[in-house]
Parts: structure tokens; C-alpha cells; sequence
């Protein structure tokens, strides 16, 4: 088995007195897409927030292709290949879409081109809107705008953070989609999702997040077909949540 | 005609406040902290003129690189002492950081230059251009184009290059701008020394008509809240635009009246606009006000 490209052990993070994780350890492969499961505030924003550098850790370490880059700051962890895309999708509000994705590539001109390129391949919607301002873009297209720009720092695992959050379940199936693609291209993915059904559907394997713990790990095809643990760990009723 | 000739020096003086307040506004968006030493980077920017033109006896045009360079030294310094090392506490912390350096370096000024009036050599030559009727004089007309020049120069970095973008990114959200790979607290020193840099501009700019004097940046450091405060807090364009506004009302109130009227008049317009319409009249929302 070949090293995974992002590996985290023995994670914990505290906000104050209250643990936000302990004990998270969480690995992905290369072509990999995994789903990370768990209700509100069971910890995974803090878990993607602390492998990128933006919250603390207490305790574990974090490997990027083997290396540890638990004391870098998140600049450094995105150039060794981390891409990120936060909840709330955070576009630079009042910069145009081609600069919100320019922004981000460190290449030169002719790699800028060629990377936007490749994403607006990805997300045609964006592409009739290049010189428009951010905040002027619906849900939808800010979201695919928030992961088009995390894919220009031409990231070896991206992390998803609730991308169809406040999107409708036909943009998000179409968004889902779409991350499948991403991964199937060669970017391996860690998403934190609600949308349960849906997420394992495009994912390989899950861990489920419980009160800042990980409760429960395997390929997602078994959690797909086991109602019981959809029950017990993911609160999801599977014929709601679909 | 001479009403021309008033808007002619209206212009000279508010292009030269335009960069002051566009370094101020940079600072601003960069890191949410007013630089209140923004008036006194102007007045060493006069003193680095003055200092430089005994040693290099060319028009003061010739020497603005110097100065401009100097200048961003002094804005990265200004960063080191009053900034980064103020991170984790509250915004006011800064405030009262730049308003000390602006102390010190008019204590400074003092020390090395004295009190009285200083001028600089003028930017190319002096005297009066005639065209047809009218009478310029060669100082505004310079100092027109020149801050026109810097601020066209300015306007290309910060729309056009990737440098630019990076500096935007960072002032409209730095942690996310650090998730996509962007040094902020580069981004950051570099917004100090592009703002300082613009700021000694401005005063190399009005060093020749104006005179330069230690305590001449703190009257500056008030017309560049001003004019950012017309212009909407954290728009480029509109602290270009309230400055002009702020000169043109100066010099026409100040040649009717006074200019102690002309004072009044502006610090009563900063209070309505305040009270009235806090978010400026260009830009667009104000993302925080300082």
C-alpha cells in the first residue's frame, strides 16, 4: 500500500476548556474520496480547520505525503499541496470571479491560464461570469467558485468543507457530481457533508464524527447499505435524507 | 481666469492629498488599523527630499525613486514596531502604536532638521508656464502629473498584477487568503511600505510650495480621514475622489474667507458626513470602520 497522502493522528483540538477533538486519527489515499460524517458540531469544520493551520491543535500530528506539517502555517500547508474550500464558501467578495481563481495559482501567466481553464472546464457556470464581482454570484456558482479556486493551488488532497450547504438538492447532486470528477482527475478528497446518502454515494470510504470523536470507519458502500449504523451514528433517517 | 488658476492649485494640492489618503486606505484595508502616523510619514518624506537634495543636485522629480524606496523601508519599519508585534491584541492597540511612531518621528524630524520651515528644490524648475492667457504655475502643474502618474501606477498593481490580487485577497480576508498558499504577513508589510511610499510621494509633492515643519502631518493625517471617510471606508477611487474634494474646498473657501474658515468648514463636513452617511459617498458598503 502506497503512503497515504494525508494522514492525521491522535488529533486534538480545544476551544478553552471544551474539546472540539480527541483522539481524531484519519488517513486518504491517493484517488481516494472520503466522506466525513456527523451531525452539527460534531467536530468536522474544527477537524479540516486544524489540518490546514486556522485552529490550533493540542495533541496528534498531520502528514502530507509523509511529511508533518502540524507546525506550518497554513500558507506553507497549502503550497505542499492542501486545498481548501471552508463552509460558507468565504470568495473574496468584491474581486471578480477570474481574480478570485487567479488569486490563487503561484504559476505564472501561461499556468494561471491553463489552470482556469481546466476549472471553468469543470464549472461552465462560472465561465460566462469572469469579470463579475464575487458577491454577485448565486449560492451555487459561489461554491463552485470557492472550489475552482482552491483547485488552482493545484492541491494533491483538497478539503471540502459542507459544500451544499444551503444549496438545493439538484445543484447539490450536481455539485457532488462534480467533486466525483475532481477525484476521478487525480485530486484526492476529504468532504465533510450532512447530506449523508448523497456523500457516501460519491465517496469511497467514511468516518463518522461523533462529539469530536470518529465513531465509526469503512467503506462507504457498507455504510450505504446498513441502515442500523446510518441510525445509530448519523441520526439520518435513509428515507428523509435522501 | 483666476478662478482657474484657484482650481489648477486646488488640484495640486488635492492630487497630493490623494496619495496620502490612498496609503492610508491601503494600511486601512490591509490590516483594519487606521495609521494615524499616515501625515507623518508624509513629513519625513519632505525631510528625505530636503536631506537628499544637498547631495544630489538634480530637480526634485529625479530624486522621487530615492524617496519613494526610503520611504518603504520606513513603511516595513513601521510595520515591525507598530503592527506585527500587536497582532493578537484589539485594533486600538495599533491606533495608539502609530500615533506613538508619529511622535517619534516628529520628535525625530525635530531633532535632526529643527522647527523652523524647510523647503525642497521644486520638481523641475520654478516659475510660471504661460499658456495663452493663463498663468500656471510650473510646481502645481508638476505635482499634477506626477501624483496623476503614481496614482495611475498604483491603480495598475493593485487591479492588474498578481501581486495586486494578493493584496486584495488579504485585505478582504486574510486567513482564507493564507488557506490558498498567500504569505499575508507579506502581504501586509508590503501594503505598509507601498502606503508609506505614497505618503513620502506626497510629501516630496508639497515639500517646495508648502514648506515642510515636524508637526506639518498631523493637520495631513485629519484630511486623509476625511477624505476616506467621503470616499467610503476601503475604496481606492473614493479616497482619490474625497481628496480632491476636501482641496477644492480648502482653496475656494480659503480665497473667499479664510482658510481657518475653510478648517471649520471641513471638520463640520466630517461630522455630518459621519452622522449622515457613515459609509462615505462612493465606495462600496463599508466592510469596518475604524
Amino acid at each position: 500500500m502506497t503512503a497515504p497522502l494525508l494522514a492525521v493522528a491522535g488529533l486534538g483540538v480545544a476551544y478553552g476548556e471544551i474539546a472540539a477533538l480527541r483522539d481524531v486519527s484519519l488517513t486518504v489515499g491517493p484517488g481516494e474520496a472520503v466522506a466525513l460524517l456527523g451531525a452539527n458540531g460534531s467536530g468536522k469544520s474544527s477537524l479540516l480547520r486544524a489540518v490546514m493551520g486556522l485552529v490550533p491543535i493540542a495533541a496528534g500530528s498531520i502528514a502530507v505525503a509523509g511529511r508533518e506539517i502540524a507546525a506550518l502555517p497554513p500558507e506553507r500547508r497549502a503550497r505542499l499541496g492542501l486545498g481548501y474550500a471552508p463552509e460558507g464558501r468565504r470568495v473574496f467578495a468584491g474581486m471578480s470571479v477570474d481574480d478570485n481563481l487567479d488569486v490563487a495559482c503561484r504559476g505564472g501567466a501561461a499556468e494561471r491560464r491553463r489552470r482556469r481553464t481546466s476549472v471553468l472546464a469543470l464549472f461552465p457556470q462560472l465561465a460566462e461570469h469572469g469579470s463579475r464581482r464575487a458577491w454577485q454570484l448565486s449560492g451555487g456558482q459561489q461554491q463552485m467558485l470557492a472550489i475552482g479556486r482552491a483547485l488552482m493551488t493545484a492541491p494533491s488532497v483538497l478539503l471540502l468543507d459542507e459544500p451544499s450547504l444551503g444549496l438545493s438538492p439538484l445543484l447539490t447532486a450536481q455539485l457532488l457530481a462534480r467533486i466525483r470528477t475532481i477525484c476521478d482527475g487525480g485530486t484526492a478528497i476529504l468532504l465533510a457533508e450532512q447530506n449523508v446518502v448523497q456523500a457516501l454515494a460519491i465517496c469511497d470510504r467514511a468516518y463518522v464524527l461523533q462529539t469530536g470523536r470518529v465513531v465509526a470507519a469503512g467503506p462507504a458502500r457498507d455504510f450505504a447499505q446498513d441502515p442500523t449504523l446510518r441510525r445509530v451514528f448519523l441520526g439520518a433517517d435513509p428515507a428523509r435524507s435522501g | 481666469m483666476i478662478a482657474f488658476q484657484l482650481l489648477i492649485n486646488a488640484l495640486a494640492l488635492g492630487a497630493a492629498y490623494a496619495l496620502v489618503a490612498l496609503g492610508f486606505v491601503l494600511i486601512l484595508n490591509a490590516t483594519g488599523a487606521v495609521n494615524f502616523a499616515q501625515g507623518d510619514l508624509v513629513m519625513a518624506g519632505g525631510y528625505v527630499a530636503i536631506a537628499l537634495a544637498p547631495l544630489l543636485p538634480v530637480p526634485a522629480l529625479l530624486l522621487l525613486p530615492l524617496v519613494l524606496l526610503v520611504m518603504a523601508v520606513l513603511g516595513l519599519l513601521l510595520s515591525a514596531l507598530a503592527y506585527f508585534p500587536l497582532l493578537a491584541r484589539p485594533p486600538s492597540a495599533v491606533f495608539i502604536s502609530t500615533i506613538a511612531v508619529g511622535i517619534v518621528l516628529q520628535n525625530g524630524a525635530n531633532a535632526i532638521f529643527g522647527a523652523a520651515p524647510r523647503a525642497a528644490p521644486p520638481l523641475l524648475g520654478a516659475g510660471d508656464l504661460a499658456l495663452g492667457g493663463i498663468v500656471l504655475s510650473r510646481q502645481s502643474v508638476a505635482i499634477i502629473a506626477v501624483a496623476s502618474l503614481l496614482v495611475l501606477v498604483q491603480h495598475l498593481i493593485i487591479s492588474r498584477t498578481q501581486f495586486g490580487r494578493a493584496l486584495r485577497a488579504t485585505a478582504q480576508d486574510r486567513e482564507m487568503a493564507r488557506a490558498i498558499g498567500i504569505g499575508a504577513n507579506a502581504m501586509i508589510a508590503a501594503s505598509f511600505a507601498l502606503g508609506a511610499a505614497l505618503a513620502g510621494a506626497a510629501g516630496l509633492l508639497l515639500a517646495n510650495q508648502f514648506f515642510v515643519t515636524p508637526t506639518a502631518g498631523s493637520d495631513l493625517v485629519v484630511k486623509a480621514y476625511i477624505a476616506v471617510a467621503i470616499g467610503g471606508w476601503g475604496s481606492l477611487w473614493g479616497a482619490v475622489a474625497g481628496a480632491l474634494l476636501i482641496a477644492v474646498f480648502e482653496v475656494g473657501v480659503s480665497s473667499v474667507l479664510s482658510y481657518t474658515a475653510a478648517a471649520a468648514g471641513l471638520y463640520a463636513a466630517l461630522l455630518a458626513i459621519l452622522v449622515i452617511r457613515p459609509q462615505g459617498f462612493f465606495g462600496e458598503a463599508a466592510q469596518r470602520r475604524a
